[in-house]
Order: C-alpha cells, then sequence, then structure tokens
C-alpha cells in the first residue's frame, strides 16, 4: 500500500471506488477520537456542527451528481471526510449555517466543479474554512471556553470571548491543557492527544506517508525553536517551541490536510518540499502577520497551489514526461 | 432608415454578441479589481465609454492618414490622450470616486478592449460607425460592470450604491468584496451567461427548425 | 537594506500583483496554459518591468517634475513603454538569438499588459515622493518575480485540470477564473503582513 501511494500519481484515485471508500473508511476511524473529544470539551455544539457539515456535505455530493446527471460516488464516503473536517475547522460558538455554507463550497466549489474526486487542485475543507473565515471573522473567531464533559456550556460562558492561545495576547496554558485540548480553538484543534493517535493510526494503515508531517512538525520545531529559544517555560507564555506546536491548527494540519494525496506532490522529495514549506509560511504568518491568528490554513493552501510545480520539479522524468501515459488516465 | 438600422444593429453588437466582459472577456483587470461597488462599477464604465467612443472617433477620422507601420503607437498616443483628459476631469469633477478606482483610472490606456476596438473595427470603418461601435462596446462593459458589481457589493457589503439592502439580519459575505471573490464572482456569472447563451441559441435553432417546416 | 526586504516581500507575495492586485490579469489568464510559456512570459515581463521601473523614474524625476508635467505621466510612461518593448526586442534579435526565441514572441503582449504601466505608476505613488532610484527597480523586479511565481504556479495547476476531468462547461475562463480565485484565497494569508 504504502508503495504504491508513493509512485503513482494523485489522480489516481478516480476509477478505484473500492480502494477510496477503505481509504476513507481509514480516515474516518482515525478522526473518530478527535470527534468524540471536541463533543467532550464543546458539548452539544460540536455534535450539532459535526452532524450539519457531514449531511450537507454528502447531500450537496448526491445532488450535485443528480443534478449533472452523474454516478453518484457518495458511497465512496470522501464526502463524510471533508464534512467532518470542515466541522473540525470552525469554533463551537459557530451557528449551524456556516457549518452548511461552508460544506457546501467544499463539495461543489471546490471539488465537483473542478471533475470531482481527485481532481481538486486544493484542499477542501481548508478552502471552505478559510472563504468562511475571510467573510465572518467575528463568527469564526475560536474564543469559546471548552466545557469539559457538560453538555451546555454554563450560562453566559458561551459568550465570554476567551483569549485564544494564537493572536495578538495570548493566554497562558499549562502543557497539559494544550495537549489534552482543554484549551479554546477549532472544535478539531485542541485535543492533541487524539490527533497524535489518528495520526499513528493513519501511518501504520498506510494511509498517509509520514514524509510530509515529519517534515511539517520538524521544520516547524526548528524556526520556532531559532526565534524563541525556549523549548517551554510557563512564564515565556506563548513564546515558546511547544507551545506553538500544541496550539492552533498545526498537528490537525500535518496529519490530516497537508497529508491530502490529491493536493500534496507524489515524488518523496516533493513530499519534503511540502512539510518543509507549510510550516515555514505557518512560522511567517504567525510571527509576522498580525492580521490573522493563525496561518496553518493559509500554509497548506499555499502549498497546494504549488503542488503541481512541485510534482512537475521532482517526480521522476519519464513520469512527468510522457503526459498522456500518466497511470491515472483510463487505468 | 436602413443607415439607423444599421446603426443600431452596431450598438447592439457591444451589449450583446460582442459583450466586451461577457462574450469576448476582455479588460479583465478593471473588471476584476474595481466591481467592489456599484458607484465604482458605473464610474469606470463611465470613463471607459468615454476613453472609447473618442478614441474610435479620431482613429477613424485619421485611418487614412496615420501608415500601417506606426499605427499602434500612434493608437496608443490617441487613446493616452483620452485618459489623460478623463482622468483630470475625474480628479476635478468627482475627486471621492476618483480617488476609489485610484490607478485603474490611468490603466484604462492598457484596457485591451480599447485596443481591440481601435486595430479590429475604427481603424478600417467610417467614423459614424465607428463613434457608435465605442457607444455599444462602452455600454456593453458599463452594462457588465453594474451587474458584477451589484452582485458583489449586495452579497459582499449588504449594500447597493452605499444604501442598507439586506435585511439586518444578513451577514455579509465579505470575501466577495475581497480579490478571491472577484475572481470568483465574475467566474460563476460567465456561467451563467453562458448558459444563458445556449439556451437562447437552442431556442432559436429550434424555431428556425419549426420555420422551415 | 530592511525597506528593500520589505518591498520584495511585498511585490512577490503581500501584494501580488495578479493574486491580490488584479495587474496583468489578461496575460495570467491567456498565457496560463503550458508551464515553459508561462516562464518564458514571466521572464519577459521580469525583464521589461525592471528595465521600465528605471527609465519611467528617470522621466518622472529629470523631465516631468522640473517642468510641471505630471499630469503627462501616463502618456509619457506607456510611450517609454512601448518603446522599450521595441528596443528590447530589436536588441536581442541582434545579440542574442537564443534569448530572442525564448522571450520575443511574448515581447509585443507586453506593452498592453497592465502590470507594466501599474508598477510604474506605483513606483511614484507607493510612498511620499515615489520610490528612489534603486527601490523604483527592485519594486519593478520583486513585483515581476510575484507575476512569474503567480503564473507559472496556474499553469502548472490548468496542465494538470487538462488532463483531468472537468466538466465541459468549466473550460476556458469561466474554470480559469474560479480556479484563480481559489488560488488567491492562498495568497490572502500575506495580506497585512506589512503595511
Amino acid at each position: 500500500m504504502q508503495r504504491k501511494l508513493v509512485v503513482s500519481s494523485s489522480p489516481h484515485l478516480r476509477n478505484e471506488g473500492v480502494s477510496t471508500r477503505r481509504l476513507m473508511l481509514d480516515v474516518i476511524i482515525a478522526l473518530l477520537p478527535t470527534a468524540v473529544a471536541s463533543v467532550w470539551f464543546f458539548g452539544g455544539a460540536a455534535l450539532n456542527l459535526l452532524l450539519v457539515a457531514v449531511i450537507t456535505a454528502v447531500a450537496a455530493e448526491y445532488f450535485y451528481q443528480k443534478l449533472t446527471k452523474q454516478k453518484t460516488t457518495v458511497s465512496d464516503l470522501s464526502a463524510v471526510v471533508t464534512g467532518m473536517l470542515l466541522a473540525f475547522n470552525l469554533p463551537a460558538s459557530a451557528p449551524w449555517w456556516i457549518a452548511a455554507i461552508g460544506s457546501v463550497i467544499a463539495i461543489v466549489l471546490v471539488k465537483q466543479m473542478f471533475g470531482g474526486m481527485g481532481q481538486n487542485f486544493m484542499n477542501p475543507a481548508l478552502i471552505a474554512r478559510t472563504i468562511l473565515m475571510l467573510s465572518w471573522a467575528s463568527l469564526m473567531a475560536a474564543n469559546v471556553l471548552p466545557h469539559a464533559g457538560q453538555w451546555v456550556a454554563a450560562a453566559g460562558a458561551d459568550a465570554v470571548a476567551s483569549a485564544t492561545p494564537l493572536g495578538e495576547n495570548p493566554a497562558s496554558y499549562s502543557l497539559w491543557q494544550l495537549f489534552s485540548g482543554n484549551i479554546p480553538g477549532m472544535l478539531g484543534e485542541t485535543c492533541k492527544l487524539t490527533l497524535i493517535l489518528g495520526g499513528i493510526y493513519l501511518l501504520v494503515r498506510g494511509v498517509i506517508d509520514w514524509r510530509i508531517p515529519a517534515a511539517f512538525i520538524g521544520t516547524a520545531f526548528v524556526l520556532f525553536w531559532i526565534y524563541y529559544g525556549t523549548l517551554y517555560s510557563v512564564e515565556s507564555g506563548s513564546a515558546n517551541v511547544l507551545y506553538q506546536l500544541l496550539s492552533g491548527g498545526l498537528l490537525l494540519g500535518a496529519f490530516f490536510m497537508a497529508t491530502d494525496y490529491v493536493t500534496s506532490p507524489v515524488s518523496p522529495w516533493g513530499r519534503v518540499i511540502m512539510g518543509v514549506g507549510c510550516a515555514s509560511v505557518l512560522f511567517v504568518i504567525r510571527v509576522y502577520n498580525p492580521s490573522y491568528p493563525e496561518g496553518c490554513s493559509f500554509a497548506i493552501l499555499f502549498m497546494n497551489v504549488l503542488t503541481p510545480l512541485i510534482d512537475k520539479l521532482t517526480v521522476p522524468k519519464p513520469f512527468g514526461y510522457v503526459k498522456p501515459a500518466k497511470p491515472g488516465k483510463g487505468a | 432608415m436602413s443607415e439607423k438600422k444599421n446603426l443600431r444593429k452596431i450598438f447592439m453588437n457591444g451589449i450583446l454578441d460582442e459583450n466586451p466582459t461577457f462574450r469576448m472577456v476582455l479588460g479583465m483587470c478593471p473588471t476584476l479589481a474595481i466591481s467592489t461597488a456599484v458607484n465604482q462599477g458605473i464610474g469606470m464604465g463611465l470613463a471607459t465609454t468615454f476613453v472609447l467612443v473618442f478614441s474610435n472617433l479620431v482613429i477613424s477620422l485619421l485611418r487614412n492618414i496615420i501608415p500601417e507601420k506606426v499605427r499602434i503607437p500612434s493608437f496608443v498616443v490617441v487613446i493616452a490622450t483620452f485618459v489623460t483628459i478623463v482622468d483630470q476631469l475625474m480628479k476635478a469633477f468627482v475627486p471621492a470616486l476618483s480617488q476609489s478606482l485610484g490607478v485603474y483610472i490611468p490603466l484604462i490606456v492598457v484596457n485591451c478592449i480599447i485596443f481591440a476596438r481601435a486595430e479590429s473595427y475604427a481603424f478600417k470603418q467610417p467614423p459614424m460607425a465607428s463613434l457608435v461601435d465605442g457607444l455599444g462596446m462602452g455600454a456593453g462593459f458599463t452594462l457588465a460592470l453594474i451587474l458584477l458589481s451589484s452582485v458583489r457589493e449586495l452579497l459582499g457589503s449588504g449594500t447597493l450604491m452605499g444604501a442598507q439592502v439586506m435585511p439586518a439580519s444578513y451577514h455579509p459575505m465579505a470575501i466577495i468584496i475581497r480579490p478571491p471573490g472577484g475572481f470568483i464572482m465574475l467566474g460563476l456569472l460567465l456561467l451563467v451567461v453562458n448558459a444563458a447563451v445556449k439556451a437562447m441559441q437552442k431556442h432559436k435553432a429550434s424555431r428556425a427548425k419549426e420555420e422551415s417546416v | 537594506m530592511n525597506s528593500l526586504l520589505l518591498i520584495i516581500v511585498g511585490g512577490v507575495l503581500v501584494n501580488n500583483f495578479v493574486m491580490s492586485k488584479f495587474l496583468g490579469i489578461c496575460a495570467f489568464l491567456g498565457v496560463s496554459k503550458k508551464t515553459e510559456t508561462a516562464l518564458g512570459m514571466g521572464m519577459a515581463v521580469t525583464f521589461v518591468m525592471a528595465i521600465a521601473s528605471l527609465f519611467t523614474y528617470l522621466v518622472q524625476h529629470y523631465l516631468l517634475i522640473p517642468l510641471h508635467l505630471e499630469y503627462m505621466q501616463t502618456i509619457a510612461f506607456i510611450l517609454i513603454i512601448a518603446v522599450l518593448v521595441q528596443s528590447v526586442e530589436m536588441v536581442l534579435k541582434k545579440t542574442s538569438r537564443s534569448l530572442y526565441l525564448a522571450l520575443g514572441v511574448y515581447l509585443p503582449l507586453i506593452t498592453t499588459n497592465c502590470a507594466v504601466l501599474g508598477v510604474a505608476i506605483n513606483n511614484t505613488t507607493a510612498v511620499e515622493g515615489g520610490y528612489n532610484l534603486i527601490q523604483s527597480v527592485v519594486n519593478g523586479t520583486a513585483g515581476a518575480l510575484g507575476f512569474t511565481l503567480a503564473i507559472v504556479a496556474f499553469a502548472a495547476i490548468r496542465e494538470r485540470l487538462e488532463i483531468g476531468n472537468m466538466p465541459k462547461w468549466m473550460d476556458g475562463f469561466p474554470g480559469a477564473l474560479i480556479g484563480a480565485g481559489l488560488m488567491s484565497i492562498a495568497f490572502q494569508g500575506f495580506s497585512g503582513l506589512i503595511h
């Protein structure tokens, strides 16, 4: 499995409905612990958003394909994954319609209009998240305090905006809070424990290649180490390496978004470039750009833009050369 | 009578069959850049129409004097002159609009619609027809800008010409008035126009068929 | 030195001509079907934009301003660019056959590439009193490199979409515009990086 993914080109999933379904099932299994964690920390609101996003994504895919008279492919479960990832990128305070609009954008505008499964050149969930964020910044702010174990937040708690872990005045959180996910943030970003478990599951199952997450996290580690010089200390607030690695969307992005085959390079070196590039752009936006609290989605999207070019430059010659003979085509 | 009819046909050509924005897809830079508000769309449309009409007229009048070889530099000079006039006029009379359109007013000089009409129309046709062609193309461009900027302002700010239109409960989708929204909304609008044209052609074809039967 | 770095980052990423200022869209949409031609166009634009920044600076500061003819800027600049493009073409034809073959076809298209005129005007308005000579040339070159980055990356994307199964009705401009829109979302991450 691993080898096969390394050598074939990204649109290879197109005609392999069965294997797509199996892969997507693995991704869903890997995402489930984080989904449970998000419901544990953010209660009913998280469950609502997850359901709305997944149902809308599947419905959008189904109706788009019916409307354009195509064979429906909802059973490959990729729309479920897109819906889950989108919900993971929403704050618990987001209204339901934001999740619905996001899912429609992800499925119709980003994926289906460019040819459907395996054809989109940008990550659908990330484009949707970014469009939502650029459209409704205040509704997308990740400043809801988690209320572990409670179905509904204590009265008034939702309304109280707390400092997000990243951004202008970052609050101080202990290492355990950051790791367990007991911090404000997007639904699926906060719990590092379940994200790492899911990531390991995908690595073991051979669904994702280790190079992108390793290069991503490794480069981020080095860059923040050089910049801050401290591994971790409570006094330094957010100005230390571990705080930066464990807050925001870095781990969710490194394991689940940057590794999306369709929008990441094919060759081993291309994947290293992808990881290094994601971390570098993330670093630049977090450290130097005051207009956004978090740069992870922009960083991955920027590398998505460069992916076809990276492929062109790094894929072994006979491959990039004889374009019509690409294995994905008509295989 | 037929002369008049002919001029009308030339005028309508710019609005429908050869609409510079939707059919020819020319002049994309100003279209995308300034269509964030309807008043800017109207301003840019009228300014471009002014330049189009006069450059078409002058180039048509001079078409037998300008040697073929230096026609491009000559076009540039004629067009740039009228752009400078419109730029100065707008600075004097509508300074706020001039400010918000900014660099895109002098950039009318390199708007490919104007070049395309000079080269493919005005340099070969009589003055009256060229003037009407400029008017038609300008009107087509202006209408397209109004359409695009209405959609963008309505969805992106909830207003039209600066007046609140959408209900207060509407959350404006701000990305539509940012650069990505320009590209995406124009692309979607082109899809709609293409579909409409296709439906119209189908309708025409089926009617022609019926008549012939 | 620091200000030059800011100009470079600004030109390539933050105020990318294509992705956030909508300059050079015609070339961006028209010459982006193949990566190689996109690169050729990008290089030709870079070449012309650097030289145009130099010459328009000289004309602005040693001709237009002393003679109080600032309102003639548009005419003067577009003429300089037209003449420049012509002479670059002629010089290349005589001196470097290979470079001429690589860039020649794109050169005539550049006169009406609004990015060139755009950067020349931008050089005079970006800061109070305009950029100085070195800043102008750096700004022109960085802007052109940003254009090259965008058009080459976009061409690689279009090549990939070409062999995919994008619906028929997305072919041509609608697909290109929506694709460019998605791409420009990624560039939005840099907006606000510098002011």
